[in-house]
């Protein structure tokens, strides 16, 4: 609605008086108060506040799961590496000299009568 | 009346909400005052406070490189790094030392009484009870769950092949940096290089993901090296000289097998040796010296067969000629002779100088050098040889740590005897070279001339398994001529097959040379021990061409004898015979 038509109701539904003031204006449209207004961004920016909030506890939350998986990787190469010793010492020369297959074999030719 | 009454308490009550608003506006202002100075002024004090309990910084170790080797044509680990346990006690929090002290025994093993004085002793807020504690045994102890006992990981070197080739390995203390051998020279390489960790944690020290200033640099693994060694032949060399060392009442020995055509070496061993296991139990510090590098000595006759490489490249012998030993020679007035055994004066041949070690032959050698007389061409001449050709008096760069450089004199007229002590480096006396040296001169003559650099690194291998190989590096080409070689193989082996050596090798299919040393050793003070000797051999076994060069020093052995032929020989022989037996050696075609 604008001003002019706005003007132009007021003068048709209102009798006029001497010295009156003939132009009046009162609008029907309602807006927010100040105080709706600064209410309404305080709740929003609440709600802004809570939802970061929200974001960074889960994704903190991450880092709990990274850690654990971290522990893990770290349990998982200790023990790779416990076996590859245990292998490793399996099969040295040592305990492959001292097995009993080894002790049952007899003695290697005599120099120079071994043929490829 | 009234009107004026409510007049005036509204003007009271305006009065006293203004005096509120001032207050507040006053206490407000305040706050807002120190609001700014803690946020602003102290900004930095105060975020350094803060992040000092947020902020955790941690170093990330780099996991060291491992060491393996060659099993014949696979590669296996001889150096692995295994996490163990220390435990610890705080014994004031130990209700039960003896209760403790029995389960720690059964568990950990170990003196239950030690345990126990230790775990009474509640003055003391620490104390270790076992180190190198494997995990499992650690996890049944805490599992106990007795107040005051915990354990600290800690990442150890473990050696899968026990003490095999320890002193080329050298070992890692607890501050985790290489001493000794390939430890300590490749200890850059090998170690890698650590990670860090900067984030703001909970309390409990568990980063958190959401923070922006989080910093992690992995770290670098350290490379995996592999050495050239072959852990058979490594093992077998280490056994069979541990064997005749001990036979020959000798105070040590060294032996270094090397590929001739690569400078790869093949075994190095050194009795006594140590376990790196257990470094911490070694009294003497000079059982960590690799000895085959650190322990240059005056190699004896061995170094006839470079006397005789020498003059034969120059051309001022034959490998067929013959000369008049007069069977001494007066040099700068001192006699050189030969030893009794060696009969009188009388023609030899080459092959006899070098069979019958003749001290008068190699000065002969020397003179010819001279154009017939031991002069300052003579020595210059030899000098060559000796200092810019077979690389005495310089280290070889192998991958080891306290690599001694020997000894060469210069050829310079010093108002000393110097032709005496020319005279007696031809014979390999007045010099110092190590078993690594003798081996790296005696490959480049064999292989017709080529110095390859002696090395131990086959290849390194970094952790997203790339590998770097080593190529055989030439230190110096045209050592001799290339048929020098040639001419010293066959000289050589008259030598082996007129020393007596039994089991006798077989010629036909195998080629097998050398040469014995028994050399004086010096003494601090000046001249030389009566009868203490070093027994020395340098020889060589292959089929259709030398495969090994094999070098042996053996100190002060007291099995009578000339220490050459009585004890380094069958070092030799044994090591020789151990190759062609185990199939080491390609026979000839």
């Amino acid at each position: 609605m604008t001003y002019s038509s706005s003007m132009a109701l007021g003068r048709q539904q209102r009798s006029i008086g001497r010295n009156q003031n003939a132009v009046s204006f009162r609008s029907n449209e309602r807006t927010l108060g100040p105080i709706s207004n600064t209410i309404i961004l305080i709740v929003l920016a609440c709600l802004l506040g809570l939802l970061y909030l929200t974001q960074v506890t889960k994704t903190n939350a991450f880092g709990y799961k990274i850690n654990d998986l971290q522990t893990q990787a770290t349990q998982l190469k200790s023990e790779h590496d416990d076996l590859e010793v245990a292998s490793a010492r399996l099969q040295s020369l040592d305990r492959a000299q001292n097995s009993d297959a080894a002790k049952s074999m007899t003695a290697v030719a005599p120099s120079g009568t071994v043929t490829q | 009346m009234d009107s004026q009454q409510n007049k005036q308490n509204i003007a009271a009550v305006l009065r006293r909400i203004k005096l509120w608003h001032i207050v507040l506006m006053l206490v407000l202002t305040v706050f807002m005052i120190r609001a700014f100075y803690v946020q602003v002024i102290r900004y930095d004090f105060y975020r350094k406070t803060a992040l000092s309990d947020q902020l955790k910084q941690y170093e990330i170790p780099a996991s060291r490189g491992t060491i393996k080797a060659y099993d014949g044509t696979s590669i296996v680990p001889i150096v692995l790094n295994q996490k163990l346990y220390t435990v610890y006690a705080d014994p004031m929090f130990i209700k039960d030392p003896s209760k403790v002290a029995a389960s720690v025994r059964d568990i950990i093993g170990g003196d239950e009484g030690k345990y126990r004085k230790q775990l009474e002793q509640k003055t003391l807020r620490y104390t270790i009870l076992s180190k190198k504690v494997p995990k499992d045994k650690m996890d049944r102890l805490l599992a106990l769950k007795y107040p005051g006992i915990g354990s600290q990981e800690q990442t150890y070197r473990t050696y899968p092949q026990g003490s095999l080739a320890g002193q080329v390995l050298g070992f890692v203390p607890d501050d985790g940096k290489g001493r000794y051998g390939i430890e300590q020279a490749l200890n850059s390489q090998l170690s890698g290089t650590p990670g860090e960790l900067k984030a703001i944690t909970d309390a409990s020290g568990v980063p958190l993901a959401a923070s922006g200033s989080n910093v992690e640099d992995n770290p670098v693994p350290g490379k995996d090296v592999v050495l050239t060694l072959d852990i058979g032949i490594q093992k077998q060399v280490e056994q069979l000289l541990a064997k005749d060392i001990k036979r020959d009442k000798a105070d040590s020995g060294s032996v270094v097998v090397m590929d001739p055509y690569t400078g790869q070496i093949k075994a190095m061993a050194n009795y006594p040796s140590y376990d790196p296991a257990k470094y911490y139990d070694v009294e003497d510090g000079n059982l960590f010296n690799n000895t085959s590098i650190t322990h240059p000595i005056e190699i004896g006759s061995i170094m006839k067969t470079l006397t005789t490489a020498a003059a034969l490249d120059q051309g001022v012998i034959k490998s067929n000629s013959t000369f008049y030993d007069p069977s001494f020679y007066m040099v700068d007035k001192f006699k050189i002779t030969n030893i009794e055994e060696d009969g009188g004066p009388g023609t030899r041949t080459i092959a006899q100088l070098l069979n019958l070690s003749l001290n008068t032959g190699a000065v002969w050698e020397l003179m010819q050098m001279g154009g017939g007389k031991l002069d300052k061409q003579a020595r210059e001449a030899w000098y060559e040889y000796l200092a810019h050709r077979f690389l005495f008096g310089q280290a070889t760069g192998i991958e080891q740590g306290y690599e001694a450089t020997g000894l060469v004199p210069k050829p310079e007229e010093n108002g000393a005897g110097i032709d005496l002590t020319y005279a007696n480096t031809s014979f390999g006396q007045a010099m110092t070279a190590t078993t690594l040296q003798v081996a790296s001169a005696i490959s480049a003559v064999l292989n017709g001339g080529t110095y390859y650099k002696p090395h131990l690194v086959a290849q390194t291998i970094d952790a997203h398994g790339n590998a770097t190989v080593q190529p055989p590096e030439v230190v110096k080409q045209g050592v001799v001529k290339p048929e020098i070689g040639q001419q010293m193989i066959p000289l050589m082996q008259y030598v082996v097959d007129n020393h007596n050596i039994v089991p006798a090798f077989n010629q036909d299919r195998y080629m097998v040379g050398g040469k014995t040393g028994t050399a004086q050793i010096a003494k601090p003070t000046g001249g030389y021990y009566d009868n203490d000797f070093n027994g020395t051999y340098l020889g060589f076994v292959g089929g259709n061409k030398p495969q090994y060069v094999i070098a042996v020093f053996v100190n002060k052995p007291k099995n009578g004898g000339y220490a050459g032929t009585a004890a380094a020989q069958p070092v030799f022989a044994d090591i020789a015979h151990m190759l062609i037996n185990n199939a080491y050696v390609i026979p000839k075609k």
